[in-house]
């Protein structure tokens, strides 16, 4: 691949690369085409590049040309990180103008790096006779001394050279004359060779120049006159110093010394023209929707106005376009001190990207009085593109007045006349739904949220915009994780589950499995896990999520991540670090305008880990600090029962834990209601009421079931509460175990599951049903009492189950189903 | 801290432009001399003088100049007055 001449973008470059490596390596199966994203993650680009290197077959060699050109500033060390890493198939050769500092002493101390400089590309005077007959020429070997001697072997000159005298009466005399010649050797080939073509084809080249890349519609543009493509193409044939960039040949491109050459003399020759020469370009571009591009002809023609406006217009787009560093890069190429305000738009996009909230703000703010100032029509541009910045503010703060405020505006329908408008609306209606949908998410307004999202994916799909529809899909995975009332639904967890991987699938598929976009479904898997006591898979997805948001240094979704693990640490009874996380998770909380039910959730974890950890003084205060509305919730009430639990009080904590059980306090889902029985149940047994602290205990069990829940009997400690419950009590005996395996730390079993087992051994669901209860120590016609079904249809069962886990005995049955992870089976997938 | 790095700062960033010759293999003809719109040129024996006073970053400029045409670098220069 070549490295576009300055290229300042690195999602541009490594996913040209990518794409590069994909053709080499053949056709990709199932992978979509790589496509650029709002939230670029280089990390995380870079081992992808890594891995698909490592599967293709074969080998591949990765040529990049020109890497000098590379200009952001990491460059250097992404780069390193590829090379240094290379799979042994693979195999990199990079041409470089000047050296760049690659960290590569590792592979030359190893021999693996084989550099080739100056010396020893020069031609031989054998190899210039080469060349020159292979051009068929006929050159005495006096003339091809002399020609030798004077480019000193030099290759692009030995080629310029071959051009001229290609069609020259008298080589002999051309090269004399070029030895007599003081003028620098690439001068005087270039000015030889351009003035050789006829006049129409130097003016092209002359007014051309300016541009990174030519087609023949351009070039007609800029020369003023028809005919240009088929020049273009002569040229390249001709082998003169142009060539094609793309299969169809409709791209050209000058060699980088011959357009620079060019350059000068336009610069020389035509220096009124060239404004107007980029104005044509940046027209051009513009209507070509290439707007970076239109953009950078503005500023060359020195049109700053201009530029400021078309960036400020366009940067929706552009940032939906994967575009953003692109966009730093332009407004980094204003002049220094020139007052363009309409650029804080640009500025606050930059912030916002790097998660610092305060600097978009401001930079919002001087926007909007910028706005106010400009006529209707553009007036509503300037708008949507704050709008939409304003509305992902909003969002990151937890601001949902503000979220609403902004969408509602954003998702009126656009009524332009033109196709642009038209797209950008659908453009708008997306991302207004998805920060919309995501802000109803993050305030537990949970019926609208998965609406909105549901329809933002929908729009998102519909438009092509794949990166917004992760988006939606992966908050959707979030906005289902506090089950919606305080019942119980039938296996919410599982169903969240579900939708977490089906966003991770849809991400992984563009490549995006580690950008920021699909964090809140990496996190909101992890949380799960954690509910269902899946600790070691919970860590292993949070993991991930770290990763992912490496470069997001946002409030809201720090936060979940500190949550997450901070519970992950609770389920496993390793309380102060867990206490640390959630410290770390409230302070975000303090900087997040709403999200109030969020905000009590973690600071009742907070003061419930200080309560256990001795410090119910600690607590008490933290929850006093608190306003009465969040003081009442269920979240924080239980807490309250934990302080008054450490404190020796169970009967205040049993008046905490009761405006819980009766449903006056709001809760944020029913998974507070199994902790304030679990709570309410401890200060029974403390009582000394073993009657009480059954029923709650079995109350807690009753609504765990249909999740499988197991976090809350982790977190509140209620292993011994659980233990004494008597074993023909419960109608819950399978979960029951479950919990205690997972409180006793019992070995998380192998990573096994049905699949292992041949088809032919797989259980039946009714089997299924009575192997859960095996565990327990219920009897046959017990467990047939539980289900419902005759004592016949339970021993054909257990006769079934037996034979196909190959066991003689009921003990050795839990063993090998527990092995196989069969009585978990309900809980995850 | 700041008094050292303020002081580190001025031994790097050379203020005030100072003169400097730049000496080119071949003699450049108008066009790759009007890449130096800064540097007065002469010719001396096969070689392109150019001078001019330069500041730090206008000096890395013309030496990317340089590099970028292609041209044969044989000597450059600060021209102090103790440097003569």
């Amino acid at each position: 691949m070549q490295v576009q001449r300055g290229q300042q973008d690195a999602q541009q470059f490594w996913l040209a690369l990518l794409g590069a490596v994909r053709h080499a390596a053949g056709a990709n199966s199932g992978a979509e085409p790589p496509a650029a994203t709002p939230e670029f993650n280089a990390q995380a680009m870079v081992d992808r590049v890594l891995s698909e290197l490592g599967d293709a077959r074969g080998g591949v060699t990765l040529v990049i040309d020109d890497l000098h050109e590379l200009r952001w500033p990491e460059a250097t060390a992404q780069l390193s990180r590829l090379l240094t890493n290379l799979p042994s198939q693979a195999h990199a050769i990079l041409t470089t103008r000047h050296d760049v500092r690659l960290r590569l002493h590792q592979l030359r101390l190893a021999g693996e790096l084989a550099e080739i400089r100056a010396a020893d590309l020069r031609f031989s005077e054998h190899e210039t006779r080469e060349l020159l007959d292979a051009s068929g020429i006929a050159l005495s070997d006096s003339g091809t001394a002399l020609l030798h001697q004077r480019t000193e072997g030099w290759a692009a000159g030995l080629r310029l050279a071959a051009l001229s005298m290609a069609g020259h009466p008298d080589p002999e005399r051309f090269v004399a004359e070029f030895s007599g010649s003081d003028r620098t050797v690439a001068e005087y080939l270039i000015a030889e060779m351009v003035e050789r073509q006829p006049p129409d084809v130097q003016d092209l080249l002359l007014r051309t120049s300016l541009l990174d890349r030519v087609n023949g519609e351009l070039a007609d543009l800029l020369s003023g006159r028809p005919g240009s493509e088929q020049i273009l193409l002569d040229l390249e044939d001709a082998n003169a110093f142009v060539e094609s960039l793309d299969a169809e040949r409709t791209w050209f491109r000058y060699h980088h010394l011959f357009a620079d050459l060019l350059r000068l003399a336009l610069r020389r020759t035509l220096p009124a023209e060239i404004p107007a020469l980029h104005r044509r370009a940046a027209g051009w571009f513009s209507q070509h929707g290439q707007l970076a591009e239109a953009i950078r002809h503005t500023q060359a023609a020195g049109d700053w106005r201009e530029a400021a406006r078309l960036l400020a217009d366009h940067s929706f787009s552009l940032t939906l376009d994967g575009q953003a560093q692109t966009m730093q890069a332009l407004l980094g190429a204003f002049p220094p001190g020139a007052d363009h305000p309409e650029l804080a738009l640009v500025r606050a996009g930059g912030d916002l990207a790097q998660g610092r909230l305060d600097e978009a703000d401001a930079h919002l703010a001087v926007a909007e009085t910028y706005a106010q100032t400009t006529p209707p029509g553009r007036q509503r541009r300037l708008r949507v593109a704050i709008a939409s910045l304003q509305l992902s503010l909003a969002r990151r703060r937890g601001h949902l007045p503000g979220v609403v405020e902004q969408a509602s505006l954003l998702a009126s329908p656009v009524t332009g006349p033109s196709d642009e408008d038209i797209a950008l609306g659908s453009d708008l209606r997306a991302v207004a739904l998805l920060n919309l949908g995501t802000a109803e998410a993050w305030s537990l307004g949970l019926p609208d949220a998965e609406r909105h999202l549901r329809e933002g994916a929908v729009l998102a799909r519909q438009i092509g915009r794949p990166y917004l529809e992760v988006g939606c899909l992966a908050q959707l995975g979030f906005a289902s994780i506090f089950p919606h009332a305080g019942e119980p639904t039938a296996r919410a967890f599982a169903a969240t589950q579900r939708r977490c991987r089906e966003a991770i699938a849809l991400a992984e598929r563009h490549g995006w499995g580690a950008e920021p976009v699909v964090a809140p479904a990496l996190m909101t898997l992890a949380g799960t896990m954690a509910f269902v006591g899946e600790f070691d898979e919970g860590e292993q997805w949070l993991r991930r999520a770290e990763l992912a948001l490496q470069t997001d240094t946002g409030p809201d979704i720090r936060l979940l991540l500190h949550q997450t693990a901070g519970i992950l640490h609770a389920g496993r009874g390793r309380h102060r670090e867990a206490l640390e996380e959630f410290a770390a998770a409230e302070r975000l909380a303090a900087q997040l305008a709403g999200s109030q039910a969020l905000s009590s959730q973690v600071t009742s974890w907070l003061a419930a880990t200080q309560a256990r950890l001795g410090r119910p003084g600690d607590a008490r205060a933290r929850l006093a600090a608190l306003d009465d509305q969040r003081s009442g919730s269920g979240e924080i009430r239980n807490a309250r029962a934990v302080i008054c639990l450490a404190d020796g009080d169970p009967a205040a904590a049993l008046a905490a834990a009761r405006g819980v059980l009766d449903g006056t306090a709001p809760v944020l889902g029913y998974v507070t209601l199994v902790e304030a029985h679990l709570l309410a149940g401890l200060a029974h047994r403390q009582l000394g009421d073993q009657a009480a602290a059954n029923q709650a205990a079995e109350r807690a069990l009753a609504l765990a079931e249909s999740d499988r829940l197991i976090l809350p009997f982790a977190m509140t400690g209620s292993a011994g509460l659980l233990e004494t419950l008597p074993r023909h009590q419960t109608a819950h005996a399978a979960l029951l175990a479950d919990i205690l395996d997972v409180l006793h730390g019992t070995p998380p079993p192998p990573a096994r599951d049905q699949a292992a087992l041949p088809p032919a051994q797989q259980l039946s669901p009714g089997e299924l049903r009575v192997l859960r209860y095996l565990p327990t120590n219920l009897s046959r016609p017990e467990i047939a009492g539980e289900l419902s079904v005759s004592l016949n249809t339970v021993s054909t069962h257990l006769r079934s189950i037996y034979a196909k886990l190959q066991v003689q005995d009921r003990s050795s049955a839990v063993q090998r189903a527990r092995d196989l992870r069969l009585l978990a089976a309900g809980r995850t997938r | 801290m700041w008094v050292h790095l303020a002081a580190l700062d001025h031994g790097v960033m050379d203020l005030a432009p100072a003169p400097y010759m730049i000496r080119i293999n071949g003699h450049l003809g108008a066009t790759v001399l009007s890449a130096f719109p800064a540097l007065a040129p002469q010719h001396h024996g096969g070689h392109t003088v150019l001078i001019g006073l330069l500041d730090r970053s206008a000096l890395y400029g013309v030496l990317a100049e340089i590099e970028s045409l292609g041209l044969d670098l044989v000597e450059i220069r600060k021209l102090t007055p103790d440097h003569t």
